[in-house]
């Protein structure tokens, strides 16, 4: 249990990111009996893949794996959990210990009086994008971030807030509380858990592809989105005109081993999360037909080339061919411009709606958090693995174990194996100091 | 019981974007509920009707779907346009 003292809270280990490689890695310490304090950045638990529609390549639905194991992390009386908050200054204090400092930013909501009643959001008049749903559609300033979040506790947009007063008037619970400011928390720790995951590229460094200046370029988060039963739209819906696409284009490596914009590595899953997508689109749109743009697909995984010949089979059009443009014509449909690499020509296809598989990238900020002590990264600035094959959870700094995407590219599988590895080392890294 | 909204309105400044989000929201959304009082529309037929943007269209009526204002009907006879009517309150 966490003991607190009177300036410092003390925990056996630090778990930063709330996602499901640091849900996982906190849930098994907690279990084993430690004391454990997860820091995550924004305002749920659940990272990425509470926001997806379904799991490759079982098509499993992705929220009910991810919701009963964070709930079950936020009721651990063993973890102490803090959102919208992040760490800074880790410093390593002789061989046994690290201090930390939490900066808790205000939601100007009390988190244990909020009921989660929406009552604010329905009467605040402002809105903004809403990046819960790769702003599809709007989101008011105060605001619940999105139905199955957790802790499910509203919060204030304050840069864009008109300070009407209206959300406070509205709060039943009087939950509101606009004098909330950014509190400071030390901690101590005896370990660290870095499960900072992963980002998506913007697309807005693609400009040959159009993403933000033609709506009907979308990004794979945004038809994720579109995918899922709380989606933004009633169906999948094309942004720019409400229109229900026919002839929707996959542009694989959006992003990714693509030496132009940094990024020369493979992503690792938007091969699988595109043939994902297709094959749940058929579903969505029966009549519509997809065509997938690649320069590989990598099916290496358990299951993924059977679920590549699956998808195949139901007719998704698969062409092996980089694309170098894209154009839009009057009516939102798209024209693309690749190279069919079979053929040895260059073609120009019509789709009326076009999916960029977007590649991710390293976390920054993550050494910037240690002071002091170094934590190495790689040249793509992923947590550096000091002993990649024998013990692939250990870093630069010892009692600093890293999970997850934090270490590299990976999909959920290798997320939970590579979270249930590093808390395993952190188990026995803090009890080797006993 | 006194409201912290007064505290925080003291510290701080209402920032421009912001007065303008919301009166961008407001007057849009007037227009699109007035645009759906007689009968149901698709998005091509509202931004026709409004002469708002048919994008500006498509993204303040599903926000405002979202938020029980309007709710989808049937598909026109092309399949490609859904109607969205006022929500009976």
């Amino acid at each position: 249990m966490p003991d607190t003292t009177e300036t410092t809270n003390r925990f056996d280990a630090l778990v930063i990111g709330g996602g499901i490689a640091g849900a996982e890695a906190a849930l098994n310490l907690a279990n084993m009996g430690f004391s454990v304090v997860i820091v995550e950045k924004d305002l749920s638990l659940g990272g990425k893949m509470i926001h997806l529609s379904k799991v490759f390549p079982t098509l499993d639905c992705s929220a009910c794996i991810t919701t009963p194991k964070i709930s079950e992390t936020a009721r651990h009386p063993n973890i102490k959990i803090f959102t919208y908050s992040e760490v800074h200054d880790i410093k390593k204090l002789g061989e046994n210990r690290f201090t930390a400092q939490i900066h808790k930013k205000p939601r100007y909501v009390k988190e244990d009086e909020c009921t989660g009643c929406e009552a604010c959001e329905k009467v605040c008049p402002v809105i903004v994008e809403d990046q819960f749903q790769f702003d599809l559609v709007g989101r008011k300033v105060a605001y619940i971030p999105f139905s199955i979040a957790n802790p499910r506790v509203a919060a204030i947009d304050i840069e864009n807030c008109i300070l009407c007063g209206a959300c406070e008037k509205a709060c039943l619970a009087e939950a509101i509380d606009f004098t909330q400011e950014m509190e400071i928390i030390p901690i101590e720790i005896k370990a660290v858990v870095v499960a900072t995951g992963y980002h998506l590229i913007d697309p807005v460094k693609l400009p040959n592809y159009g993403y933000s200046k033609f709506k009907n370029v979308v990004t794979a988060m945004q038809m994720e989105r579109q995918l899922v039963p709380t989606r933004p739209f009633n169906t999948v819906l094309r942004p720019k005109d409400g229109k229900m696409p026919e002839n929707i284009a996959y542009v694989l490596c959006a992003g990714s081993r693509d030496e132009t914009v940094g990024n020369p590595i493979c992503s690792q899953i938007c091969c699988m999360y595109s043939i994902k997508q297709a094959q749940l689109i058929m579903g969505a749109l029966p009549m519509a037909d997809v065509t997938i743009y690649y320069l590989h697909i990598r099916a290496f995984g358990k299951g993924f080339n059977e679920f590549y010949l699956q998808a195949k089979s139901m007719g998704v059009d698969f062409v092996k061919g980089k694309v170098a443009k894209i154009t839009e014509k009057e009516n939102g449909n798209l024209i693309v411009r690749y190279e069919d690499v079979y053929k040895g020509k260059v073609k120009e296809t019509e789709h009326d709606l076009v999916v960029l598989a977007n590649g991710i990238l390293a976390n920054d900020g993550i050494s910037e958090m240690f002071d002091g002590v170094k934590l190495e990264t790689d040249p793509f600035h992923y947590v550096k693995q000091i002993d990649e094959l024998a013990n692939p959870t250990r870093t630069s700094i010892p009692g600093v174990f890293v999970a997850g995407a934090a270490s590299g590219p990976m999909d959920i599988p290798d997320s939970i194996l590579s979270a249930g590895a590093a808390s395993s080392e952190t188990a026995s890294y803090i009890r080797r100091l006993s | 019981m006194s409201k912290t909204i007064n505290i925080i309105k003291e510290k701080r400044q209402v920032t421009e974007m912001a007065k303008q989000r919301r009166k961008t929201y407001a007057d849009i959304r007037k227009q699109l509920l007035q645009a759906l009082e007689e009968e149901g529309k698709t998005i091509p037929e509202l931004a026709t009707s409004t002469g708002l943007p048919i994008e500006d269209v498509t993204y303040y009526l599903m926000t405002m779907r979202k938020f029980g204002d309007v709710v989808t009907g049937s598909v026109d006879d092309d399949d490609a346009y859904f109607y969205y009517e006022l929500k009976k309150k």
